[in-house]
């Protein structure tokens, strides 16, 4: 047994032997993590049940097993992860099977937070993982160095082999396992270098794709466990309100397969032997709801609506907390040739993933256990409010993540709109295990929306046309206030993220956020700040190009002259389209047609997006979407294009159709029918460009997400000349173009 | 001169005696009654069932008959009154008279004469016994509530309601049914409650010029003959085939009633309040009164035209992929509407509605299908219990063009005959109506 | 009532309006076949009877007894159902995968009654949602299937 003692944990530990949950024997294990606090070889600590777990674990069978920190939900990064160990492990990435680990330290990357979220898995995880790899690898070489009674330096590997090239003898990997187990971790080991890369920076398939294509994939809501009933939920119609009277109680006992009702904080649950049966007899409840008691967290009053959010939003004084200064913004707006001062506005959204939210949870009142299967992007997050919910310590408590049916950033931890705690009560009250489904409408009702926006901006040009001084004030609420409890006297940066610090650095610029709560329950969203502000600030600078009489493109060019990154992604995202033309012009249909540009730097990555609608029956539609994307370097260029492809799908989205309404304090859509999303008919052709420009490795998931609105909406005002400051598109009726 | 003179003087007169008509209270049966024994609560609760006052005088989240419900009026929007026995704000104070004259002559306690959304020219059939049950239910057992009503959003001079006295003068019926001795006792029992606390005229039979139902009983071929009220088409309840009753059978007709749905239909758009709130709560003997008499109407077939029959040929056109390349609307159809409600029309049992044959769409007048189309449908709750199935609001994802489309299709379709639905149609109605709420809505009684 | 799903006949006692989604999945754990929506709306729940595409959630369970249900958990039985997998799996169609199910069963259902589509046929037929945005993929997957 060795540990190799490194301070700060980033390099590998040998775990072999301390009788993992689920490690097979004869298995080489290793982990990244904290080492251990206690000494550790000693006798007692070999007799007690392992504080440790860890992250790759290598079989006798030749296969391996990555207990991957990180969540799978469409993302692709299993694959990516899989690509990365392999490379340097040396074995075939569909030989590593990929699951996500449990909660704890130990499956923790070092330098990596232990999320699914900000698009950083990847570029979080390749460093340490490659050393993982290497660490590896050169442990088996020792073990077979050791079998084959040959210097360590005379072997090599190939995929799952050690060979002996002058012999002509090879090892499996499986064979060696054990033995590579009692290796000395080595100190230091080298990297494969770039240009000998096989899986890293190719298109790999994707590992799950059969599965998923075949209906064998097991999401959370197609769990099942021995003894287990189902429950559904009737949601307060606001949040704050409790269950009084329920008159109907007796009959609804009655309904076929009823096992139980139950008062939960906001809701009444109903258990059966089977869901429908239990979400039918939850929708039949007749249940008298309280007004939230004076003080209750999250209450949703019942006058609240959009409609006057937007025209609060509109009136909240300024300036603001400063989240960006340069020069001075105020004067430099003084003595421009010209000032243009715009409002715009964008809605609440939903996530609308696929799979509704479910939990599963099986507590063992003897022994005062509770395992919890939860569609979850933050293990380590959720492990403490489940134990608290559940009343137990955390070491009491299992902790499951299954793949996820889409996510977007739907399983964050937001405690009153997840259905665990819900779970944890209802298995605590029968007994038994309970797996809570949310029907649609119970979602649609409890989803943490995206927040709505509004920026006031000023922007100061001068007499050549260039902007000189750019004001904004962001009206929103404060997610990382309300989710992580960041101060609220600082501003959001995800608030003010693709408006502050943009690329172009205008010399006089003021970004400030005007902290607005609102009582509508909200989360992160697919590219967070950036999903509106980049639509609020690339409309906004073609408005300033218009004023300034500059082709939106060329401005962009020109503010773009110091950043040889930024020049070579408009050029790249201008060849791949043809050549920037705005339009409007005839298509080979016949139709009117115009072009819209927008530049955005999310979550590390660089992103140029062109956009061609036409309007028909007097709606936008989107043609083409070309996206220029430069995430420094990349593992898995199929994984980037599809990434793509699904950022522009729910960007445009956003853009043409989603709009969370509530009236009377109350979400008026419950279903995909009163909240669209894209349908097929709607999705444009997408054509990607990657460029790997040696930045440091930015995002994938999300950066395709935030140029496709300001593209789409920039094109709409080049065919229309109706300038659209309010998403989504479906609010405008456009008249026909010539 | 003296011409004039008298003409003034005649004026005068026939002012004073028409002011003094317009505001006069009428007498009642119950004037100067002894208080009688209060009838049980069961029996004035089911009284207010079948005249479905919970409907327009509770709101979804509001006490039970504590008023507060908009209607739109071609004049303006009114609120239903608080009817709790609030002595303020409510019917606390009212005697057993005043509460009559409003019940079955529209005429509140101060004289001032009610708008006909209240249906009293049909509650004008209802027996004493059922006043008096309805009066001891009102005042003993609903929850007294404080809630002041809401004026009325109709302007001035329309405002003025001493006209309604003339109207109730020529529109208004002033005696109970009186039974028909040539048919029997369950006819007679149907008949008073379709004419009488029923109420069923007021959606399903035309409105003349003054807004007064044309018919009031079954001695006028237009009463029940189908009327387009508050953006739906309310069908024919007479014998007539298509626009009417008259493929379903009396049994047919009791299923409806009792559970919301048959073979033929399920309740939705005004009818879905209607049975969520009375119909289902009707005894098995009145429902079946209701269907012998709704069966004796005869139907009209100058109206109503031939007879509708089920065309298979649709069902082949939509599996041709040409059909579906030149019909835009068989195409939308399939795509939006198919599923459900099959290639065929016949929808699923009882629980998915056939869209071939239903009356809906073989009526000239395409308000309902366009309505339910654009918004979708509330829930129906049967015995306590939600649908399993509800009609999505498509307002969203089609636009105007589309669903004239799609219906113009529906409604050609499998032999119907209710003709093209135009796109203006569609706006109006879109702009004029708003989606239907998937929340399971329960009115309490108590 | 009797369900005939992938060829095996199951006598089951359920409500008369029981989806036959939860039919399928509760009832006989066939967990393939997803919800999404309930409302006819997003197609996850997509099924095959007597080879024809249905949305499972509006399709009451009386309705199709004693008829042929088909799941995604039997594709492989089906020489359209497996061409339209492996087009799947060439064109690495899925992401969450959630709504893959019902896609592959629709397209497979198109394909069966329609072996070679056009554009405009295929439109029509694959209406089923997708939240990760695959639409590309599905449609490129389909003109593979289409031709093999
Ligand atoms: S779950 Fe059936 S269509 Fe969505
Ligand atoms: S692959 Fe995720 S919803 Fe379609």
């Amino acid at each position: 047994m060795t540990f190799l003692a490194t301070p700060e944990a980033a390099a590998p530990l040998n775990l072999s032997r301390r009788g993992l949950l689920g490690a097979a024997a004869g298995a080489l294990v290793l982990g990244l993590g904290a080492r251990p606090a206690a000494s550790q070889a000693t006798p007692a600590a070999e007799a007690m049940p392992n504080p440790f777990a860890a992250l790759l674990e290598l079989r006798a069978d030749g296969t391996a097993r990555l207990q991957m920190p990180f969540v799978e939900g469409g993302q692709g990064v299993s694959t990516a992860l899989a690509q990365i160990l392999g490379e340097e492990l040396d074995l075939e990435p569909a030989r590593l099977l990929l699951e996500c680990a449990p909660p704890g330290a130990r499956y923790k990357l070092p330098g990596a937070p232990r999320v699914t979220g900000g698009s950083s898995s990847v570029r979080t995880s390749i460093a340490p993982l490659r050393r993982l790899g290497a660490t590896a690898r050169a442990m088996l070489v020792e073990a077979a160095a050791i079998r084959l009674e040959v210097p360590a330096g005379s072997l090599t590997t190939e995929p799952g082999f050690v060979v002996h090239a002058a012999s002509g003898r090879r090892i499996g990997y499986g064979e060696l396992a054990e033995a590579a187990s009692a290796q000395p971790v080595p100190a230091g080991v080298t990297l494969r270098d770039r240009d000998k890369f096989r899986w890293i920076g190719k298109p790999v398939a994707r590992l799950d794709v059969r599965a998923k294509s075949t209906g064998k994939m097991v999401y959370g809501i197609d769990l099942a466990v021995e003894g287990m009933l189902q429950a559904a939920v009737q949601h307060a119609p606001r949040y704050g309100m409790e269950p009084a009277e329920i008159r109907n109680e007796a009959a609804v006992l009655a309904l076929p397969g009823v096992h139980s009702l139950h008062r939960l904080p906001g809701a009444v649950a109903v258990v059966a032997d089977r869901w429908w049966r239990a979400h039918r007899a939850a929708e039949t409840l007749q249940v008298a709801w309280r007004e939230a008691a004076p003080g209750a967290a999250n209450a949703m009053p019942a006058d609240f609506s959009t409609r006057a959010l937007r025209d609060r939003q509109q009136a909240a004084p300024g300036p603001g907390i400063t989240a960006e200064t340069a020069g001075d913004a105020s004067g430099a707006l003084k003595g421009a040739a010209r000032v243009v001062e715009a409002s715009y506005d964008a809605p609440l959204l939903a996530h609308g993933q696929l799979e509704p939210p479910s939990a599963l949870a099986s507590w063992n009142a003897e022994a005062g256990t509770l395992e919890l299967w939860v569609p979850n992007q933050a293990p380590d997050m959720y492990l403490p409010v489940v134990a608290r919910a559940a009343g137990i310590a955390p070491e009491k408590v299992t902790l499951h993540s299954p793949p996820l049916g889409g996510f977007f950033g739907r399983h964050f931890l937001y405690e009153a709109a997840s259905p665990f705690p819900q779970a944890i009560a209802l298995t605590k009250a029968t007994g038994r295990p309970v797996k809570v489904i949310w029907s649609r409408e119970a979602e649609f009702l409890r989803d943490a929306f995206r927040p709505a926006a509004l920026v006031r901006f000023r922007g100061g040009i001068d007499a050549s046309g260039l902007p000189v001084a750019l004001e904004a004030e962001i009206v929103c609420d404060h997610l990382l206030n309300r989710t992580f409890g960041a101060p609220a006297d600082r501003h959001d940066r995800t608030v003010v993220e693709g408006i502050a610090n943009k690329v172009y650095a205008f010399p006089n610029r003021r970004v400030a956020h005007v902290v607005q709560r609102s009582p509508a329950m909200v989360g992160f969203w697919r590219s967070v700040g950036h999903s509106y502000n980049d639509f609020f600030m690339e409309c906004f600078l073609d408005e300033l190009a218009e004023a300034g009489q500059t082709d939106p493109f060329a401005l962009r060019q020109r503010l773009v002259e110091k950043s040889p990154r930024h020049q070579a992604l408009l050029a790249a995202v201008a060849e791949l389209s043809g050549g920037w033309k705005r339009g409007p012009f005839t298509a080979p249909d016949g139709s009117r047609r115009a072009r819209g540009i927008a530049l955005s730097s999310p979550f590390g990555t660089e992103v140029a997006t062109i956009a061609e609608v036409s309007i028909q029956d007097g709606r936008a539609r989107a043609h083409d979407v070309w996206v220029a994307i430069d995430p420094g370097s990349i593992v898995n260029p199929s994984t980037v294009v599809e990434q793509v492809q699904s950022a522009v799908a729910i960007g445009l989205s956003s853009a043409l159709l989603e709009e969370v309404v509530y009236e009377h304090g109350t979400p008026r859509a419950r279903n995909y029918d009163g909240y669209p999303i894209l349908p097929p008919d709607q999705m444009p052709r997408v054509h990607v460009r990657i460029i790997e420009s040696g930045a440091p490795m930015g995002g994938v998931g999300e950066p395709g997400v935030p140029g496709v609105p300001p593209a789409v909406v920039n094109a709409v005002f080049a065919l229309t000349g109706q300038r659209i400051r309010s998403l989504p598109l479906s609010r405008a009726r456009f008249g026909r173009v010539s | 001169m003296k011409r004039l003179t008298a003409l003034l003087a005649i004026l005068v007169v026939a002012g004073s005696g028409a002011w003094w008509f317009a505001t006069r209270i009428p007498a009642s049966p119950f004037d100067g009654a002894a208080p009688a024994a209060a009838t049980p609560l069961e029996r004035g609760e089911y009284v207010a069932r079948l005249g479905d006052c919970v409907a327009c005088h509770s709101t979804e989240h509001g006490a039970p008959f504590a008023g507060g419900l908009p209607m739109g009026t071609p004049l303006g929007t009114i609120f239903a009154t608080n009817i709790t026995p609030d002595r303020e704000t409510g019917i606390g104070g009212y005697t057993l008279s005043q509460f009559d004259n409003a019940v079955r002559r529209g005429i509140g306690a101060d004289g001032r004469r009610l708008y006909p959304a209240m249906p009293y020219p049909s509650y004008a059939r209802m027996s004493d016994e059922d006043v008096r049950a309805l009066y001891d239910y009102f005042q003993r057992h609903v929850q007294p509530v404080r809630q002041a009503n809401q004026a009325s959003h109709i302007p001035w001079p329309l405002n003025m309601r001493w006209p309604l006295a003339f109207w109730n003068l020529v529109f208004a019926p002033t005696r109970p049914y009186q039974a028909a001795p040539q048919r029997d006792a369950a006819w007679n029992r149907g008949a008073y409650l379709v004419e009488g606390a029923g109420h069923c005229g007021s959606c399903h039979t035309p409105r003349g010029l003054a807004m007064q139902e044309v018919a009031l009983d079954s001695s006028d071929p237009r009463y029940l003959s189908g009327a387009l009220l508050d953006g739906w088409y309310a069908p024919s309840l007479r014998g007539d085939p298509n626009s009417g009753l008259g493929r379903w059978s009396e049994e047919e007709i009791f299923a409806y009633l009792k559970r919301g749905r048959n073979r033929h239909s399920v309740v939705f758009g005004s009818m879905m309040e209607a049975f969520n709130n009375s119909t289902q709560f009707m005894t098995d003997d009145d429902l079946r009164g209701i269907a012998r008499y709704l069966k004796s109407l005869p139907g009209d077939p100058a109206r109503d035209g031939a007879p509708w029959q089920y065309d298979p040929a649709t069902r082949t056109a939509l599996a041709s992929p040409a059909t579906l390349a030149a019909s835009p609307g068989a195409r939308g159809y399939m795509a939006r509407c198919g599923t459900c409600h099959g290639a065929d029309g016949q929808g699923r049992g009882e629980w998915i509605p056939p869209l071939a044959g239903a009356s809906s769409l073989l009526a000239p007048d395409a308000a309902s299908a366009i309505n339910i189309t654009l918004n979708g449908a509330g829930r129906v709750v049967a015995g306590g219990v939600a649908d399993a199935y509800r009609m999505p609001s498509l307002r969203n994802q089609i636009n105007d063009r589309e669903v004239a489309e799609i219906l113009s299709f529906i409604r050609t379709a499998w032999g119907n005959r209710g003709g093209a639905v135009t796109e203006e149609q569609v706006a109006k109605l879109r702009s004029q109506t708003n989606p239907a709420s998937s929340d399971v809505i329960v009115l309490q009684m108590r | 009532m009797d369900l005939i799903v992938n060829g095996v006949r199951h006598t089951v006692a359920l409500e008369a309006e029981m989806p036959l989604l939860w039919a399928i999945r509760d009832e006989l754990g066939l967990t393939g076949t997803k919800y999404g929506c309930g409302l006819a709306q997003c197609g996850a729940c997509t099924v095959l009877v007597d080879g024809i595409a249905v949305r499972s959630c509006i399709t009451p369970v009386e309705s199709v007894a004693g008829q042929q249900i088909t799941t995604i958990e039997a594709i492989g039985e089906d020489a359209v159902g497996r061409r339209v997998v492996e087009a799947w799996v060439a064109h690495q169609v899925p992401q969450c995968g959630y709504c893959q199910s019902g896609q592959v069963m629709a397209a497979t259902s198109l394909l069966k009654q329609i072996a070679q589509p056009s554009e405009a046929e295929v439109a029509a037929a694959m209406t089923n949602l997708c939240r990760c945005g695959t639409y590309n993929a599905i449609a490129a997957a389909m003109r593979q299937a289409a031709q093999g």
